[in-house]
């Protein structure tokens, strides 16, 4: 534990209240202090001198947050009316992500925000994307609350990481499909797709592709699982498979309880 | 302080206006981290930036003036310190590396202070206070909160408060002026 102050016997003198207020409020000069409290008005004031450069720093991951959360609360309106528009977005962002923190490198580029909390970074990447699809026109951000509908489309839910999701090779919850009734290029697709995840091969899949994969899947946060699950089945032998992407950056983010829940009881 | 421009560049933050929302950021950036340094030192930037996640996704819910913004922002902040002490695993970390002694030593924060009172050095000193009147003296003094918003981010009462800061400054007192006396510059 911390250690106590020494506590001499004849230590400076209690204070008044109004000299305590003006103390802790900066508004009594050092000379103007009682015995004893010249120095504490002058420490007091070091604390809340102005703002040094090095304080300054990181204003552009708080500023991506902003960003990926203001365009999260303008989807929920777009996601019902084109519901698989959105979709593919959030599909394709999920590939780009997950390239990109295997890469590594790509975040810098994609985001220009340096790598320091991986989170904000795949946001941004993820914000980056969104703007980079003009065909939806995205409404004026209205404040309109973070509904029910909102975490379909906001890119700070499963996206990124979704590896953490279901368990790999276990049964998916949700999933409509049943691998045995599965068409065989689906197979196809889902290999595709998870190579593209594992390494950044380059060949990621064609927006309508992963749209056929997402609906099969229920959805395009799915996906992922989805596509392990059926070919985990296919290929018994190759256990490796199964494992989460070695980019294992995402470990745990997702279970970040946001401070905004436990704050606004 | 924003001032009088407050509602506005709130309103205007929260439509996910990026200046606007730059201007609060710079206002309390500095403050949290200051907080941050006192309470928790070993992580004050990885705590200052969960504490703009949280604040960037209850803005739209948040309604009132400036010190209640910053009474808002304080309470996660502290939420934020809590919810790591409670992670508990690093918490030898979190010591400060500098032990304090009755004799000013030359590495004792209380001289440093004294030779140039960089913030970094006073906020070190406060540090070294039991931690209930560090945390009172700094949310009173670096956030700029009054009693009864720092009484209600502690859970407290002001009058506990009160006494908690008046005992914080006391020790101070002590502390400093027997650094000084110790180094003869009185």
């Amino acid at each position: 534990m911390r250690r106590r102050f020494a506590t001499p016997g004849a230590g400076p003198q209690p204070l008044d209240e109004d000299t305590l207020e003006r103390l802790l409020a900066g508004d009594l000069p050092p000379l103007e202090a009682p015995p004893g409290y010249a120095e504490v008005a002058a420490l007091l004031a070091a604390t809340v001198a102005p703002p040094r450069p090095e304080e300054l720093n990181g204003q552009a991951a708080a500023l991506a947050e902003l960003r990926a959360l203001t365009r999260a609360r303008t989807f929920p309106a777009g996601v019902r009316q084109t519901g698989r528009r959105s979709r593919r977005r959030l599909g394709l962002a999920v590939v780009a992500v997950a390239g990109a923190l295997a890469t590594g490198g790509a975040a810098a580029a994609a985001g220009g925000h340096l790598p320091e909390p991986v989170r904000v970074t795949a946001r941004s990447i993820l914000v980056s994307i969104g703007d980079a699809e003009p065909a939806t026109p995205v409404p004026p951000p209205t404040g309109g609350g973070m509904g029910p509908g909102a975490t379909a489309a906001a890119p700070s839910g499963p996206g990124p990481t979704g590896q953490a999701g279901p368990a790999p090779g276990s049964p998916v919850a949700g999933s409509p499909a049943v691998p045995g009734t599965t068409a065989p290029d689906t197979k196809g697709l889902c290999r595709s797709y998870l190579a593209a995840q594992d390494k950044q091969t380059g060949k990621q899949l064609e927006a309508a592709s992963f749209d056929r994969l997402a609906d099969e899947a229920g959805g395009a946060d799915k996906v992922l699982a989805y596509c392990r699950h059926l070919l985990a089945d296919d290929d018994k032998p190759k256990e490796g498979k199964q494992k989460p992407p070695p980019d294992d950056q995402g470990q745990g983010q997702g279970q970040t309880v946001p401070p905004s829940t436990r704050t606004s009881r | 302080m924003i001032g009088p421009d407050f509602p506005e560049v709130l309103r205007a933050a929260v439509a996910g206006d990026e200046a606007a929302f730059g201007r609060l950021w710079r206002d309390l950036q500095p403050r949290l981290l200051r907080y941050f340094m006192v309470v928790s030192p070993a992580v004050a930037d990885d705590l200052a930036s969960e504490t703009w996640l949280g604040v960037v996704r209850g803005l739209d819910r948040f309604q009132g003036g400036e010190p209640a913004f910053r009474a808002w922002v304080f309470t996660i902040a502290r939420h934020e310190a809590l919810d790591w002490r409670r992670r508990g695993a690093r918490r030898v970390t979190e010591l400060p590396a500098t032990g304090f002694v009755d004799q000013a030593a030359p590495d004792d924060p209380a001289v440093t202070a004294l030779e140039g009172f960089s913030t970094r050095a006073a906020l070190a000193v406060v540090a070294m206070l039991p931690p209930d009147q560090a945390e009172a003296v700094v949310l009173r003094v670096v956030a700029g909160l009054d009693v009864e918003r720092v009484a209600e981010i502690m859970g407290k009462r002001p009058g506990t408060v009160r006494v908690l800061t008046h005992r914080g400054l006391r020790r101070l007192a002590e502390r400093l002026g027997a650094v000084t006396r110790v180094r003869g510059l009185v």
